[in-house]
């Protein structure tokens, strides 16, 4: 055990895990929502956040015309590629998603099939996109270019405040309180959390379920997209199957927080990111999943809803 | 017993002598044997066995121009640097009763794994690249004699250059370690260790599992350990994400790795953050070793411009087969013993010829390369 680095490093794990977290945050909305709803487990979502790194990297290449070898952007042009990109990443994402559910849920719900079958055709799901893009991509790592620069705000007490860590933090705070406000204000939010508590109820009070269940995914989709474009930004790599280590974290993170509540998803993410920064410092990098899974093992033994499970059921979405 | 089975244990044995005779009567009217090539071509560390390819390639292609009475097939053996893999591949290999030799593996872990079905089917093994000790040690488990044989010196002989040439110009600096928990990673972070002593201090070491997205948590520890060099015990795909996120964080102090960093891919996967990274690997370039000419035929038949890292063993275990088939060699058993008792001329110059654990006796020695403008460069000898 190494609590040195925990003491000297303290505020720079701190942030990183942060960043990281949210990062997980963004994906655990994925499965949360659509857990929400279905009371299903959307494996999937760890491949559509895969094909959302790629989309990042290939509408920076091929669109915006970025290598590896070129310098990062700068000014309003920088800000053009960015939102372009992420616009681009979740709007690939929400249509995938969506596609995902019209073809391996879809069909099965309509035939009143059990949630066997439903979480069977998610895996199936989730294997065909990773092996197709495996087979386009050459199964090796792929580097994207750096369009941004990773020039720092400065320093504090061994915190780097880099943009890509800071942009990270704020947008995903941002698409939390959006979402939470659209969940709760919006029609269709409403619409999203009647479905979650009484699919026969909604359907009575002229719910349209299938096209809330769609938009249900595509929402997952718009937030995992918004991930996939913070990760490729912040790391500037990806590989076919970058969405199994990323989809466990935030599965897990969705467990933790109590999976089918945004808050959940969130606290949840955040968690789990500084519980890995701060494993990895104090008792070696080997012992991070290790520790990250004893602690999810334990909260599910006290609170097997998860963190925030019980306490905010009525914000479920 | 009862009959049916008795019947049918008989009629399987009859096929296998029939089978087995078909193969022998096979093999002894040879006109074309088939050496496999076993190492990553697909995956996160495809590079390695991308780059060391051309080396078998072109040696068997020249053999083959020849019209020799018993021609070289070559195939590749896909099995991704990993050792779970390869453990599925070997057995494949071994089972083709045309392949009558091994230019591989490229990684150490696949060689772990891949050992026992050699051995088992007597198959003898020539790698141009992995350089574990344990694969060669007696006392191990893991020891391939006598099947495995490698013609580069390994990770006793790397290490140490790895750590001399990773402190170069620092006076003691405090270094830390860094391996991917891969046995060639962490085996060769083990004798960079061990030879640390005389060239500096160990500030911290840590284990990594990879892949790994996010490296910030690692920076720390470097960054709080206050090392002037890091030393990566692990492959390019993993060293580009580590480096990046060192420079990223404002780490300005050495990174450097073994052989499984030194790709003509790593620079291209780091970026900037590659400039300046050392590398050390038991292979002197092939371009620099050839005429002009050679060269050009080398580029004319494998379509590679720059002879990537480890072209120049693969060219040498390729010519290690190809001499025991021209001395009539064709089984597996006589092309065994003939590597295992051999002595031959590297395209270095230098005599190689194995010991008994399969250790290259000779061998080109432990060079250092560099990062400068994106292209890896040859620095020195070490």
């Amino acid at each position: 055990m190494n609590f040195s680095v925990l003491t000297s490093e303290f505020w720079a794990l701190a942030l990183q895990g942060t960043a990281l977290g949210l990062i997980y945050s963004l994906i655990a909305l994925g499965y949360t929502m659509v857990y929400g709803v279905l009371r299903l487990i959307n494996f999937a979502n760890s491949e559509i956040f895969m094909v959302g790194t790629f989309s990042t990297m290939l509408i920076e290449i091929v669109v915006f015309k970025r290598a590896i070898d070129l310098p990062a952007l700068s000014g309003g042009k920088l800000i053009f590629v960015l939102l372009l990109t992420l616009m681009g990443s979740m709007l690939v994402c929400a249509l995938l998603a969506m596609l995902v559910e019209l073809v391996a849920y879809r069909r099965l719900r309509a035939r009143g099939t059990n949630r066997l079958a439903s979480l069977i055709s998610a895996i199936g799901t989730s294997i065909f996109l990773s092996e197709s893009v495996r087979l386009l991509s050459g199964s090796r790592s792929h580097s994207a270019p750096r369009v941004l620069d990773k020039w720092s705000f400065g320093e504090v007490a061994g915190a780097n405040f880099r943009i890509d860590t800071m942009m990270t933090i704020v947008a995903a705070i941002v698409i939390f309180i959006v979402l939470e406000i659209f969940v709760t204000k919006s029609h269709l939010g409403k619409a999203i959390r009647a479905v979650s508590m009484s699919e026969e109820n909604s359907k009575l009070m002229g719910i349209n379920l299938n096209r809330v269940i769609t938009m249900t995914f595509a929402i997952g989709g718009l937030t995992t997209g918004a991930a996939a474009f913070f990760y490729t930004t912040t790391y500037e790599n990806t590989v076919f199957n970058v969405g199994f280590n990323l989809g466990i974290a935030a599965f897990t993170s969705a467990v933790l927080g109590g999976i089918g509540n945004l808050r959940g998803a969130f606290y949840g993410g955040l968690s789990l990111g500084l519980l890995e920064q701060f494993a990895s410092a104090i008792l070696g990098s080997q012992w991070k999943s290790v520790t990250v899974f004893l602690v999810l093992v334990l909260v599910l033994l006290i609170k097997p809803s998860g963190i925030f499970g019980e306490a905010v059921q009525q914000t479920r979405t | 017993m009862n009959k049916k089975f008795t019947r049918g244990l008989a009629l399987a044995a009859s096929a296998a002598l029939v089978f087995g005779a078909v193969a022998t009567t096979q093999a002894n009217a040879a006109s074309e044997v088939t050496i496999a090539v076993q190492g990553p071509f697909t995956g996160d560390y495809a590079q390695l066995g991308v780059d060391q390819y051309p080396g078998a390639q072109f040696a068997v292609a020249k053999y083959n121009a020849t019209k020799p009475k018993v021609k070289i097939k070559l195939i590749k053996a896909d099995s991704q640097c990993d050792g779970t893999v390869a453990a599925n591949v070997a057995p494949g290999i071994a089972a083709n009763a045309a392949v009558v030799g091994v230019i591989g593996t490229s990684c150490s872990g696949e060689a772990r794994n891949s050992i026992p079905s050699y051995k088992a089917a007597g198959l003898a093994m020539v790698s141009p690249s992995a350089t574990a000790v344990d694969l060669t040690d007696p006392l191990s488990k893991n020891n391939g004699s006598p099947v495995f044989h490698r013609v580069v010196v390994n990770d006793a002989t790397q290490g140490p250059a790895l750590a001399k040439y990773a402190t170069l110009g620092l006076k003691k600096p405090k270094v830390f370690l860094i391996d991917d928990k891969s046995p060639y990673g962490a085996g060769l972070i083990v004798a960079v260790k061990d030879a640390l002593p005389a060239y500096g201090t160990v500030a911290g070491q840590d284990s990594v599992p990879v892949p790994l997205s996010d490296w910030t948590s690692v920076v720390s520890k470097v960054k709080a350990s206050g090392a002037a060099v890091v030393i990566y015990g692990g492959y390019d795909a993993d060293a580009a994400k580590f480096v990046k996120a060192l420079r990223d964080n404002g780490y300005k102090g050495i990174f450097a790795g073994g052989d499984g960093v030194d790709t003509s891919a790593f620079p291209g996967l780091a970026g900037s953050a590659a400039e300046g990274v050392r590398m050390t690997a038991p292979d002197v370039p092939f371009d620099t070793l050839v005429s002009k000419a050679v060269l050009k035929d080398f580029q004319k038949i494998t379509g590679v411009k720059v002879p990537g890292l480890y072209v120049t063993s693969a060219y040498d275990s390729a010519n290690i087969y190809i001499d025991c088939i021209k001395k009539g060699n064709t089984t597996r058993s006589t092309i065994l013993d003939c590597v295992n008792d051999g002595l031959w001329k590297g395209i270095g110059g230098g005599a190689i010829s194995f010991d008994q654990d399969g250790d290259v006796i000779g061998g080109a020695a432990v060079g250092g390369y560099l990062v400068k403008k994106g292209k890896i460069i040859y620095d020195k000898k070490l």
